[in-house]
């Protein structure tokens, strides 16, 4: 018990690995590709009773608020650590992340038609990839996270993805890759800003820590220009993976195009890696800067949430629909975040876990469909509800609290980010109009247009008579696809009804970070004298 | 504080009843358990709603403070707190009271509504849905509740209108529905979103959980000072703009201009859906929130201006259009939006009791005048078109009396209960002081003029529909009809109204032979030797029992005025119940007060709209004998104009049934015309058109793939490599990324050297 105790996180990232390696061994061993969707769905399984220990009450928080914390040297050289440790930020969505994958997995089950030993391996180093990307706390490792999570999602598009798959690959891969490369200039930049300060030991690190408490105690500054464009480096990199508008374009390729179980892990977790990196390295390491383009952001956010809802509503393929509105979605948790009240910082890392629920039940649902009929197509069907009474309920469900049905999960995250950014200072206020004010009330709109395109939507597939003769004698959900989504509505209503013990987990590590945008930096910290090393 | 535990049985209740007949239900296919167990469960929430409201503890309706129940704390976060805490005071405790009671019967006489309907089971687990829905919206003792509730109706009403699966005009008229009052809720939200940030609290009591001290955010408005009258003050952020906020989501929840338009179209729900969701019940949520939140509209004058106006502007624009329907529902319907006009109207002269009134004594016969349409509909085999009706008192004796008691009292005849209720807002209106000069007389005279339509188009209704020759068999004449149902499928928003009545007809010209595949299909042609036939008694009995509350209902709110010519003394039990919770600013009756002890004043202001007690140490209301005069004049006036609206219709309808009307009022305005044309087609065509195809795959992706082209193109110039999409996208990154690589890399260097 101790040692998982000591060596959770790591084992949270390595038993997938371990996973892979049998997987592979395994397949060549037996040459039986049919059993390996059950060693893979155990292993996952594994990783998420595993990952249950976090909830150990007797777990300490280290000197820098992290848990779990595991700190050895890498690479001595370049002076990088295996730096790992969870808070309150990471906590959920490591969780999810391990909850997520046995679902995934599970809904591949008849999916898979070809190589599927390399499917399975792509999945479980993807999610190895994942938690190591929540979890790291040293700057270059979790740069390599983050690209190594790109790798699997490349592929699994591209080999198990539909008709246009490359094309969406290429476009994926391209995008975020672009955006991590920025990243990385700025991680070196981080490196040598530090091993630059004056009377320091001269040694750089990736430690975000470290970095982290050198600008807390203002040893460690940036030239306003300097600062800005290393801000700027890490935004459009995680802006590009939210997606923010208008970046965006590469998401509903990537999802369409993906196999249901990537999809599902694309908008569950893989797209929370943006709005996780933002607040994490954007807000923490660069308050001011923060503050000073959050109306930048919300803009962005905004018309990104309306945006989506628009085209969203006229997609003629469902799976498009509901890729367009994750980023509608993603612009809600974009929007309370740079809201800087704790009320909309909460809300949007809860509305990352509503979105993951929610969405990612979406996907499955869409995926379901599919494996029955071979195209999402809105005008093949209508009237569904008369075959398949069973899909269409629990369609019907998951769309109301994506829609943010009181009661149901998203309600409370979009209330609490639209309430966090109506109370907000961060956008101007003149005797005549209050921006914030404006800002909540748009964001407002995306809530209507949520209704309508996805009730749109619901009444031309399920009600209405059957109208295509193909319809007629589709087979309802079998018990492995119900039992699936079960866990996903429980959450629905349990996040929705008392999300009391989510809120209450995260509530330290985002007030620590709204403190830290809005009071500390900027002023109450003493400045130590010491000049930029930019301008020495 | 006074706590009850039972307060939660009223809503949990029907919840079980949902789930019951869900699970089990479901299975089982049985009507007599289905029946059983929804009315069942609502006849719990009635019983304990009575006994909380009369009998507990002295009784809700007359203790001085509400009884209150805190189940768990929902959503806290920073400053912000919503708990699940259900509270009855005297407003909610009478909404509670009329809503489990008209729903019970409304339940009973569903059971026999809907006998034989295959979906049996799921029509009464979604009916009792909306009961926990409907209850926890007046029971919630704070704002974010209350909203769930709110919500929470709406998604039944959009589950029950689309009821019929299979029928078009159903899911269209749901979609509808549920995306006009989406439109109103985000009034809503923002309103509760400004009421927080101006009090701090969204609860409506002052209370303590735990140790922690709640204040109440009514209490907290009324403490402040009155916004004066400006235009301006809708976009200051202030009280005005609160109530302004809320008063959109009343306009989409209680169907007024300009958000009235899916409640028509709701009929195409089953008829007793119509009767509790779409009459008696949750369209007078609007009201309730008004009323609750009187605090904050009395002290924004703009706000309650604005309510008045367009509650008055809607009563008679439905009306006109009531007027010249065909479908007895929807000229059900069109009334309805016309009486909740008249609440509205009442709100916003500062009528709040009389509104509440109106709305309990409009439940009783609204929710008769709409079971007694089921009832001939279920006799007429389905048939909604009252130009194919004509001499159902012959077969209908009950059904045609007790519609008759609705009659009487939606036209306002003295002792029936709408009279007393109407009338109350006429005078009012009349008499109001916080209006701009001379618009009490203009929304009087407006409302007068309504009263006069409503009793001419219920008379043109029961003449149509009991009066008259039969006309069963005959064929309706075709007005030609420019709806095009493939635009209306269209349109995203679906505000398309392609199913009146012209349409109707048209179907089963069409499809003169019942189509086995669509059971629910509800138009056919009758037989020849077809006769209607009297309603077995679980609908009749209903429709007997709200006949003599809609008789002498109204008996509990007898203005002073009316009772004391006849020797007796102030018997508006109604009213004194309901004083307590309506702010009193003292304005209308002690003008000269305003000016000396301020402080003192909105120190007593504020504890007279918090707890009840204060209503108490107040004198009786004094009764001026000048005021009384004029009271009973205009009371006679309405019943002469009553009687002059009835007579209008007999003399028009009477010998010529099927007296064509204006085509304008025939065609409703051509509302959703307008709404279709110049608001949902260019969204749709614009997100379509412009955002997807021109920006999204246009633009963005079109320099994407334009630079890949773009380096593929030079790739193939210099002829170095073998190019395909994939190298050039490949290409495109080395570029860009070097590009801004270099850049960082150069700020890089001068860090380090």
């Amino acid at each position: 018990m101790d040692f998982l105790n000591n060596n959770l996180l790591t084992v949270l990232i390595v038993l997938p690995l371990v996973a892979a390696v049998v997987t592979l061994v395994y397949h060549a061993a037996a040459k039986n590709e049919n059993d390996l969707k059950w060693v893979t769905l155990g292993f996952t399984l594994l990783n998420f009773l595993v990952s249950l220990a976090l909830f150990s009450k007797t777990a300490v928080a280290g000197a820098s608020g992290f848990f779990f914390e595991q700190n050895v040297t890498w690479i001595r050289s370049i002076n990088t650590n295996y730096h790992v440790g969870v808070d309150g930020l990471s906590f959920w969505l490591v969780i999810l992340t391990t909850f997520i994958m046995p679902i995934a997995v599970l809904s591949t089950w008849h999916a898979v038609e070809k190589r599927s030993a390399a499917f399975y391996i792509f999945l479980l180093l993807l999610e190895s990839a994942m938690i190591g990307v929540f979890v790291s706390l040293d700057l270059l490792v979790f740069y390599l996270f983050f690209e190594a999570s790109l790798v699997p999602m490349f592929f699994l598009i591209g080999i198990w993805g539909g008709a246009n798959r490359i094309y969406a690959a290429v476009k994926f891969f391209i995008f975020t890759a672009f955006g991590s490369l920025l990243m990385l200039v700025a991680i070196i930049a981080l490196y040598y800003a530090y091993a630059n300060i004056p009377g320091g030991t001269a040694a750089g690190t990736f430690d975000f820590v470290v970095i982290l408490n050198a600008l807390k105690m203002g040893t460690l500054t940036f030239a306003p220009q300097t600062g800005m464009l290393l801000f700027a480096a890490f935004a459009i990199a995680f802006a590009i993976k939210v997606p923010l508008f208008p970046f965006h374009t590469w998401l509903p390729d990537a999802h369409t195009e993906a196999p249901t179980a990537g999809s599902v892990i694309l908008a569950a977790v893989l797209l929370k890696m943006g709005t996780y990196g933002l607040m994490r390295f954007n807000f923490a390491l660069f308050p001011d800067q923060a503050r000073e383009t959050a109306w930048l952001f919300i803009t962005l956010a905004i018309i990104g949430i309306i945006y989506g809802a628009l085209v969203a509503m006229v997609q003629p393929d469902v799976k498009r629909l509901v890729a367009y509105s994750s980023v509608a979605h993603m612009g809600f948790v974009v929007l309370g975040m740079f809201s800087f009240t704790e009320m909309g910082m909460q809300g949007a890392v809860y509305q990352m876990l509503n979105h993951g629920v929610s969405t990612g039940a979406l996907f499955l649902l869409v995926g379901f469909i599919y494996e029955r009929r071979h195209t999402r197509d809105i005008t093949e069907f209508g009237g569904l509800a008369n075959v398949m009474p069973v899909y269409s309920t629990i369609f019907v469900f998951t769309v109301l609290s994506s829609v943010g049905l009181p009661f149901l999960n998203g309600f409370v995250g979009e209330f609490l980010i639209m309430i966090g950014m109506f109370q907000s200072h961060v956008l101007g206020i003149t005797a005549s109009v209050n921006w914030n004010y404006i800002a909540a009330m748009l964001a407002g709109t995306g809530v209507i247009f949520a209704a309508v395109y996805l009730l749109w939507m619901v009444q031309r597939v399920f009600f209405g008579k059957v109208t295509n003769d193909k319809n007629r004698t589709l087979s309802d959900l079998s018990w492995r696809e119900i039992g699936l989504m079960v866990p996903l509505l429980v959450l629905m209503v349990y996040m929705g009804v008392y999300p009391k013990p989510f809120l209450s987990r995260t509530t330290e590590a985002v007030k620590a970070l709204q403190e830290r945008v809005m009071h500390q930096a900027g002023g109450t910290i003493e400045r130590t004298g010491l000049t930029d090393p930019l301008n020495k | 504080m006074v706590e009850n535990n039972l307060l939660s049985i009223i809503i949990f209740a029907p919840l079980a009843g949902a789930v019951i007949n869900w699970l089990i239900g479901g299975r089982l296919k049985n009507e007599l358990f289905s029946g059983v167990v929804a009315c069942g469960t609502i006849l719990i929430s009635t019983v304990v709603a009575f006994y909380i409201a009369f009998g507990a503890g002295g009784g809700a309706l007359f203790i001085d403070k509400p009884v209150l129940d805190q189940l768990w704390t929902w959503i806290q976060v920073g400053g912000f707190r919503a708990d699940f805490g259900l509270g009855m005071d005297h407003l909610s405790g009478i909404y509670a009271c009329f809503i489990t009671f008209v729903g019970l019967l409304i339940h009973i006489f569903a059971t026999g509504y809907m006998k034989g309907d295959p979906g049996f089971y799921r029509f009464f687990a979604y009916l009792n849905l909306f009961m926990f829905s409907m209850l926890t919206l007046v029971l919630a003792d704070n704002f974010l509740l209350m909203f769930v509730g709110w919500e929470g109706v709406g998604l039944c009403s959009y589950l029950l209108i689309g009821y019929y699966i299979k029928r078009d005009e159903a899911r269209k008229a749901a979609k509808k529905a549920f995306v006009m009052n989406r439109i109103g809720d985000w009034g809503v939200l923002i309103g509760v979103f400004l009421v927080f940030t101006l009090t701090g609290s969204i609860s409506f009591y002052d209370k303590s959980i735990d140790g922690t001290q709640v204040h109440s955010a009514l209490s907290a408005f009324a403490q402040m000072a009155q916004e004066p009258f400006a235009w301006k003050a809708i976009f200051a952020g202030g009280i005005t703009s609160a109530a302004v906020l809320l008063f959109i989501g009343a306009t989409g929840k209680s169907a007024q201009i300009p958000l009235f338009t899916w409640l028509p179209d709701a009929m195409a729900g089953p008829t007793p859906v119509s009767a509790l969701i779409h009459a008696a019940t949750m369209v007078t949520a609007g009201v309730y929130m008004v009323v609750r939140c009187n605090a904050i509209y009395q002290n924004a004058p703009t706000a309650m201006f604005i309510v008045a106006i367009i509650g008055c502007a809607t009563a008679i624009f439905a009306a006109t259009i009531g007027l010249a329907q065909n479908d007895i529902k929807k000229v059900l319907a069109y009334s309805t939006v016309s009486q909740l006009g008249y609440m509205f109207l009442a709100c916003g002269v500062g009528a709040f009791i009389a509104a509440i009134f109106h709305v309990m004594t409009h439940a009783f016969f609204k929710a008769l005048l709409f079971l007694g349409s089921g009832s001939v509909i279920h006799g007429m085999h389905h048939e909604q078109d009252m130009r194919k009706m004509g001499n159902l008192r012959k077969y209908m004796p009950i059904t045609f009396v007790t519609m008759g008691m609705g009659w009487l009292a939606i036209c306002g005849i003295p002792i029936w209960a709408g009279f007393f209720s109407k009338d109350e807002i006429l005078y009012r209106t009349f008499a109001a002081s916080g209006l701009p000069p001379n618009w009490n007389y203009i929304l009087w005279i407006v409302g007068l003029l309504t009263a006069v339509l409503t009793a001419c188009y219920m008379t043109r209704l029961m003449v149509m529909t009991f009066l008259g020759s039969e006309r069963f068999h005959e064929t309706v004449p075709e007005t030609a009809h420019a709806h095009d149902p493939a635009h209306a499928e269209e349109n995203a928003f679906a505000t398309g109204d392609a199913h009146d009545d012209e349409s109707h007809s048209a179907h089963y010209a069409a499809h003169p032979v019942h189509d086995d595949d669509d059971q629910d299909d509800e138009h056919h042609e009758l037989p020849a030797d077809f006769r209607p036939h009297e309603s077995p008694w679980v609908m009749t009995l209903p429709l007997v029992v709200l006949a003599i509350l809609s008789t002498v209902g109204g008996l509990v709110g007898i203005p002073y005025a009316l009772s004391s010519m006849f020797g007796a003394g102030d018997l508006n039990v109604f009213e004194r119940v309901l004083e307590p919770v309506i702010m009193h600013r003292g304005a209308a009756h002690e003008p000269t007060k305003a000016e000396n002890g301020e402080a003192a004043k909105s120190a007593e202001r504020a504890e007279t709209a918090v707890s009840p007690k204060a209503a108490e140490h107040e004198p009786a209301a004094v009764h001026d004998p000048e005021e009384i005069s004029t009271e009973r004049k205009l009371a006679g006036l309405s019943v002469v104009l009553a009687i002059a609206g009835i007579a209008i219709g007999f003399s028009l309808f009477n010998s010529n049934p099927l007296r064509r009307l204006p085509k304008i009022l025939v065609d409703k305005w051509r509302i959703d015309e307008l709404y279709n044309g110049y608001i949902v087609d260019p969204i749709t065509n614009l997100s379509r058109e412009g955002l997807w195809k021109g920006f999204d795959v246009g633009f963005i992706d079109g320099i994407v793939n334009g630079i890949g082209h773009f380096v593929m193109e030079l790739g193939n110039a210099v002829r170095s490599l073998q190019v395909g999409y994939v190298r050039s996208y490949a290409a495109l990154i080395l570029l860009g990324a070097l590009a801004v690589l270099g850049y960082f890399i150069y700020y890089g260097w001068r860090l380090v050297s």
